[in-house]
């Protein structure tokens, strides 16, 4: 027998439940016309502010494959002109946080010493306020669940970009960890370690949600030949 | 489809007349554009199923299942009109689609006085920043009428949602119902009146949440504001796909030459759309690359400044022949989606906006569009990836050069944001928006 037949015939110790997750977003008390405004509300604002301005961006501007990766840095340019910043502020990757309690003081830290450097920069107006936002979630199931690779190789085809969202950016958020669902699952149900491996590799900065999508597909094809 | 219209003959009509009039003196020379005398009958609202080309299946699965959990909840939408206006316009969509999805809404209106009307239009204006003085008569009308609509109305829903300021003091009849109750503000509140917001927001205080339609409308208030954007119907006449051969017609009718790149403004003769600033910036561009400008557009007839600025159109157009004028009635959806898709820019340089949903409709029929960067425009256009904001004639000018001279980078533009559109500013996401607002609301609720 092959090594592809037996990952064929090998059969996951659970099922994956395709979930997603929708979000309504509001609008908090929290603004900022200036980068030391701006600081101030980072160390104020709600934890799921945070999460909407970077893990939420991602996903609300997911057809975009460069030069979009959080709000925060988006402002810094658009409104504030301080490229410099931005491209600090844009070199943040969600990925390498577990809590948004993290992120946050990564953002806090940028932010103090792009301020210590060029207090100048502090109180210059920018030319649009940024508004801090936030999100309520709702968990919401999909039509499609996984017993074998070839069924979660289908769900991945069919589900919307929100449940590639859910599962493999905001989960490392849920589960704690540097992985995602799919990896998480791969790995510990269907025994594919590998693949694992490789899902948790591809670069979601450099590529839309459906790029990204695409290459899970095409590992898990290379997983099932 | 192509629409049913009337045959070509003299014009003999007010609006016929209007728009040959419209035309400038190099194009009264092209055949008139034949344009409904009256608006045609409604056309039928879709069903969710038509959206799935548009969508796809996950994204009205994800509907259904958020719908799921409302089975057996109800939903009241009160409002002041139920035809003419943004308002009722959504309503018409929505309230069917919320009904396909099993979630039981009833749709109520307010009725009134003139008196009354004249009172919540003084109010509209004021909350837009308007000069008013807000008298205790004015109040008594306001409280009255609501006080009187309130006795005749039943509130036996689970969520309750009142569209703008005309009913929203019928919420000080909510101690006598267990809904949830939204105030719905789709109005710009960004600078209000004083004293009429002041007057107002006693009442918004009672309700357990508002919606507003930009993160700079949002007050500081007690309770949430969630944000929903202003959306478009991609069936709607507007936004539907057009056969190539009604484009065609459409552009022969008014004079517009397709072999050549086509720049548009669609928006009413308003000062506020700087029509005049788009004439001098197609003209400043056209000095480097051959173009034509269309300027699309109504208020002329029933707008005496509307009238003054066509005016001022047409004299900064003078006699330029590939500057098309067109002054068309609001029912022309047909002709101004022709009009999008043929273009190779469009333009919606504005210096005042509320949400700028023809910018919408561009960025939707994947048109790289360029635009000023006020009001809701910059929530749309994300400049240099979505689309291009301008803040002068002169930048105006050079994007409309930079993009005819760059097309592999403004077909990119336009495909990121049709895309942006299709994530944040389409029908289905309004209606997510709503089964969502539903059970977070309900979750919520005291027991």
């Amino acid at each position: 027998m092959s090594a592809a037949q037996t990952t064929l015939q090998r059969t996951p110790v659970k099922p994956f439940y395709f979930n997603t997750s929708a979000h309504l977003m509001r609008v908090t008390k929290y603004k900022a016309n200036t980068l030391s405004e701006l600081l101030d509300a980072l160390r104020d604002c709600p934890e799921d502010s945070i999460f909407q301005h970077t893990f939420r961006t991602l996903e609300e501007h997911h057809f975009i494959r460069a030069g979009f990766s959080n709000d925060f840095a988006h402002w810094a340019l658009a409104a504030c002109k301080e490229p410099s910043l931005a491209e600090a502020l844009a070199s943040v990757d969600v990925r390498e946080f577990t809590s948004v309690a993290e992120l946050r003081e990564r953002f806090i830290q940028i932010l103090e010493r792009y301020l210590r450097e060029n207090p100048e920069s502090g109180e210059r107006v920018a030319d649009e306020t940024f508004y801090f936002c936030a999100s309520d979630t709702v968990v919401v199931p999909t039509s499609f669940q996984a017993h074998s690779l070839h069924e979660f190789t289908e769900g991945m085809r069919g589900v919307s970009l929100h449940s590639i969202h859910h599962h493999f950016i905001e989960a490392r958020l849920r589960i704690k960890l540097m992985s995602n669902d799919f990896s998480q699952w791969l790995h510990e149900d269907a025994g594919l370690t590998d693949t694992a491996r490789s899902l948790n590799r591809i670069d979601i900065y450099t590529a839309s949600l459906e790029d990204v999508r695409q290459q899970i597909v095409r590992i898990l094809e290379k997983s099932l030949t | 489809m192509e629409p049913v219209k009337t045959e070509p003959v003299a014009s003999t009509t007010p609006s016929e007349r209007a728009f040959d009039h419209a035309l400038s003196s190099k194009t009264e020379r092209r055949t008139a554009p034949r344009t409904w005398e009256t608006p045609p009958a409604p056309v039928p609202s879709p069903h969710l199923d038509d959206y799935q080309s548009i969508v796809g299946s996950a994204e009205l699965d994800e509907l259904r299942f958020l719908a799921r959990d409302l089975k057996g909840k109800t939903l009241k939408m009160v409002n002041s009109t139920a035809v003419g206006g943004g308002v009722a316009e959504m309503l018409n969509r929505l309230v069917p689609m919320l009904a396909e999805l099993e979630v039981v809404t009833h749709w109520d209106i307010i009725t009134g006085g003139n008196d009354f009307f004249e009172v919540t239009k003084a109010f509209h204006n004021a909350l837009h920043g308007a000069e008013y003085e807000l008298t205790r008569h004015a109040q008594e009308i306001f409280l009255t009428c609501n006080e009187q609509n309130r006795q005749r109305m039943q509130f036996n829903e689970d969520v309750v949602v009142i569209h703008d300021p005309q009913p929203a003091a019928l919420v000080l009849g909510r101690q006598d119902h267990p809904a949830r109750w939204i105030w719905r503000c789709h109005i710009d509140l960004s600078n209000p009146h004083p004293q009429v917001w002041g007057f107002l927001r006693p009442f918004i205080e009672q309700f357990d949440a508002a919606i507003v339609s930009s993160q700079s409308f949002a007050r500081q208030l007690p309770i949430p504001q969630y944000l929903f954007y202003p959306c478009i119907d991609p069936l709607s006449e507007k936004n539907k796909p057009l056969d190539d051969s009604f484009v065609q017609k459409v552009c022969d009718e008014f004079g517009v030459d397709r072999s050549r790149p086509i720049v548009t403004q669609v928006s009413r003769f308003d000062r506020l759309k700087d029509p005049v600033g788009v004439v001098q910036a197609f003209k400043l561009a056209r000095k480097y690359v051959d173009c034509q400008l269309v300027l699309a557009g109504g208020g002329a007839s029933d707008d005496p400044e509307g009238a003054i600025v066509l005016a001022e159109v047409r004299e900064a157009a003078g006699n330029d022949p590939d500057i098309i004028i067109l002054d068309l009635p609001p029912w022309c959806a047909l002709e101004i989606n022709a009009l999008q898709q043929a273009s190779t820019v469009v333009v919606q340089k504005s210096i005042k906006e509320g949400f700028g949903l023809t910018v919408t409709e561009a960025l939707w029929k994947g048109k790289p569009t360029i635009a000023g960067a006020v009001g809701g425009i910059p929530n749309q256009v994300i400049d240099k990836l979505t689309g291009m904001l301008v803040h002068s004639v002169e930048g105006c000018a050079y994007q409309i050069r930079y993009l005819l001279t760059h097309p592999e980078f403004a077909a990119q533009m336009g495909r990121n944001g049709r895309e942006h559109v299709k994530e944040n500013f389409l029908m289905t996401t309004n209606v997510r928006r709503w089964l969502l607002l539903m059970q977070i609301m309900l979750r919520s609720a005291p027991a």
